[in-house]
């Protein structure tokens, strides 16, 4: 049994295509998912009551739903339902956003809710208001606390925008499938896109940890 | 836009059948996983150095993955490596225990880990072998916070199942998306599809939470 | 409580060595814990172990029943060294008993489950017959009532009196205590002590690491004292505490506040 990885060098652009696309499609739904984690989060934990069973709703209808099922639902049934088609690419983002800004609502509530009551007290009896407590008390603390948790979500986005391949989405996983069916070589080709994806997450996961070991003090009360 | 439910309803048995499959994969690849999982955590903490790091290169291997690469890999590059042609299904199956036994074995390395050593000391004080310590005081207290965690992984495989779709196993997400391409009612039976993975997937969840409250542990 | 020391019930100075420390060194890295200890301890005695914070009390303890392994130096229990072989020594530690500071009491067992584990366990003990030897103890330790307790139910003191009970199963030649009160509240130490004392007058051989002087001074037969992993002073409580001869000795006692 002979490997000939010349099929991997010869569709090097290919390929490398796939590449950028999953680097982009993990960077912008980390970052969209991230913004909307909070928001959400903060919506729970300081907004009106009646927003809260809502909320509560959507992230538990996340945590029961595949990602495959809500990318596939958001790229072909919403434009029937809102008339509004996404190319794949966006539609992924939509959908990975959706999906795991329930995940990081739920790390910035176990964060945010992780910062010793006494700390609230100490800064209220030195005068300070609920939102400057917010911000400048409880916040930079729980943030370090999320840090670990984020970490592993961020690992989860990567590993997700490989699913946006069902889409069409162009990113690495997809194309390994186009290549690899096209030339009859599936070792080489997914072998191939197993060691881009570990050499992208094993770096992730290592550097949240040390990142968090070096800031860790700055989180305990 | 007419929207025609019936569709659901006409094909309820191959969706029934294709729930049950997916309950299967998720029971066959935990039966695997678990005592796997315990295998590979304890070559990692007792092994001799070169097992240590073959345990250790399994777990960070498979966690460092996206499983539906794991899938695609098992279902074209085994076959063809061991000459051995495994049904979709148990293809499936494999990448989902080779996958989730990394994850478990990270989850019993650390919850086994997390027993302070004091009360390992305390055991062999007595005499007791350090096998003897293991089974019968770091065992027991590490069961209280491995559970919650299995409960969570035991959820997340149910929807991980809907990756071996990719490779035409006979499951919810499957199935559904066949009987869409049969009868064209896409936003329907995509609908239908999410929906059952909610009233599937959204008692477990909260039966995750219940047991991550009952096992809470203050030390 | 009086200061006068009180006439032992059994003669404590017997012929029999339990335990024998020659030139013992133990090092962590770069760090020299203990500089050549040497010691003697005898059947019934009662000896204990003072001095400052990181003098190599608690490491020579962990020594003795091989929870550390040493550098130098040997340690000979009942005539026998130490074994390297960990069957020969895991029966060398049921016959030690070991009670830690922070009491270590298996928390997912009862009291009486806690105390049965040693006998049951190691010792092949049957359930009813190990159950019967735990309760007699927890009556002798004063907790009969909490038997079907858990741990997490109880006051530090109370866990550590079912840690003596749970060391006591095993019917140890010796008793080795690494400062059993320390983290204790003042107002549970006084019940521990108790218990101690009991053993001691009972003519149990006992070795222990205290910062107790009172009860360094009302109970011990020998006590040594240790500065920088080296035993500067050992003697009668009598000399060590009315007249010691070492200046340093004088330094750490007086440091402590005692007046004697």
């Amino acid at each position: 049994m002979d490997f000939d990885f010349s099929v991997i060098t010869g569709h090097w652009h290919f390929l490398g295509y796939g590449v950028l696309v999953t680097l982009a499609l993990s960077v912008a739904s980390g970052i969209t998912s991230l913004a909307s984690g909070f928001v959400v989060a903060l919506g729970r934990l300081y907004g009106p009551r009646w927003l809260k069973p809502g909320i509560v709703l959507y992230i538990d209808s996340m945590r029961a739903i595949p990602v495959l099922v809500v990318l596939v639902w958001t790229f072909f049934a919403l434009p029937i339902v809102a008339g509004v088609t996404l190319p794949p690419f966006w539609a992924a983002l939509v959908g990975l956003t959706v999906h795991l800004a329930a995940y990081a609502a739920e790390i910035v509530r176990a964060g945010i809710e992780s910062v010793r009551p006494g700390q609230t007290r100490a800064a209220l009896a030195l005068g300070m208001s609920r939102g400057e407590i917010l911000h400048r008390i409880v916040l930079p603390q729980a943030i370090v606390r999320m840090l670990p948790a984020f970490g592993s979500l961020l690992s989860v986005t990567i590993k997700d925008t490989a699913i946006a391949s069902v889409i069409a989405v162009p990113e690495l996983m997809r194309q390994s499938e186009t290549v690899a069916g096209q030339s009859f070589q599936p070792i080489e080709v997914y072998t191939f896109a197993m060691l881009v994806y570990f050499v992208i997450l094993f770096p992730v996961t290592r550097g949240v940890d040390r990142v968090y070991r070096r800031v860790a003090h700055l989180g305990r009360s | 836009m007419t929207l025609d439910w019936s569709v659901v309803w006409q094909h309820r048995e191959a969706l029934v059948a294709a729930t049950g499959t997916t309950f299967l994969l998720t029971i066959a690849t935990m039966v695997i996983a678990v005592p796997c999982g315990v295998g590979v955590a304890v070559l990692r903490l007792y092994g001799i150095a070169p097992v240590r790091s073959l345990a250790t290169g399994y777990v960070e291997l498979f966690r460092n993955l996206p499983l539906i690469l794991v899938v695609y890999w098992a279902f074209y590059v085994v076959p063809i490596l061991t000459g051995v042609g495994l049904s979709p299904l148990a293809t499936g199956l494999a990448a989902l225990a080779l996958n989730v036994t990394a994850y478990n074995a990270e989850t019993f390395r650390a919850g086994i880990n997390s027993i302070r050593k004091g009360q390992v000391e305390a055991a062999m004080a007595l005499g007791m072998s350090r096998a003897q310590a293991l089974r019968r005081v770091v065992l027991p207290q590490a069961l209280r916070r491995i559970t919650p965690v299995l409960a969570s992984t035991w959820v997340s495989l149910f929807k991980d199942t809907s990756l071996v779709s990719v490779i035409a196993v006979t499951e919810l997400a499957y199935v559904a998306m066949q009987v869409r391409a049969q009868t064209f009612r896409v936003l329907e039976m995509l609908t239908a599809m999410a929906l059952i993975y909610w009233l599937l997937g959204y008692p477990q969840a909260k039966l995750v939470d219940w047991i991550q409250r009952r096992y809470a542990v203050n030390e | 409580m009086t200061e006068s020391v009180a006439a032992p019930a059994v003669p404590r100075r017997d012929s029999a060595t339990i335990l024998r420390y020659r030139d013992v060194v133990k090092r962590f890295g770069m760090l020299q814990v203990l500089n050549g200890i040497s010691l003697d301890v005898h059947a019934g005695e009662v000896v204990c172990l003072i001095g400052p914070s990181g003098s190599g009390k608690s490491t020579l303890l962990r020594c003795t029943n091989g929870l550390e392994s040493l550098d130098g130096g040997t340690i000979e229990f009942e005539g026998a060294r130490l074994p390297r072989d960990e069957k020969a020594l895991r029966a060398m530690r049921a016959r030690m008993g070991m009670v830690f500071q922070s009491f270590e009491l298996f928390p997912h067992l009862t009291a009486l489950q806690n105390v049965a584990e040693g006998p049951r366990t190691v010792l092949g003990m049957k359930p009813a017959a190990a159950n019967a030897r735990a309760s007699a103890l927890l009556a002798k330790v004063g907790l009969a009532d909490k038997a079907a307790s858990y741990p997490a139910a109880l006051s530090g003191g109370q866990q550590q009196r079912v840690a003596i009970a749970r060391a006591l199963a095993m019917e140890p030649d010796v008793m080795l205590f690494d400062e059993p009160t320390s983290a204790l509240d003042p107002e549970t130490i006084g019940e521990v002590l108790g218990v101690m004392k009991t053993l001691a007058d009972e003519g149990m051989t006992m070795v222990v690491v205290t910062h107790e002087m009172s009860f360094a001074r009302r109970v011990a037969d020998r006590v040594a004292v240790f500065d920088g992993g080296r035993i500067i002073e050992e003697g009668p409580p009598a000399q060590i505490f009315d007249a010691p001869t070492v200046g340093r000795t004088r330094d750490f006692l007086s440091h402590l506040g005692w007046a004697g």
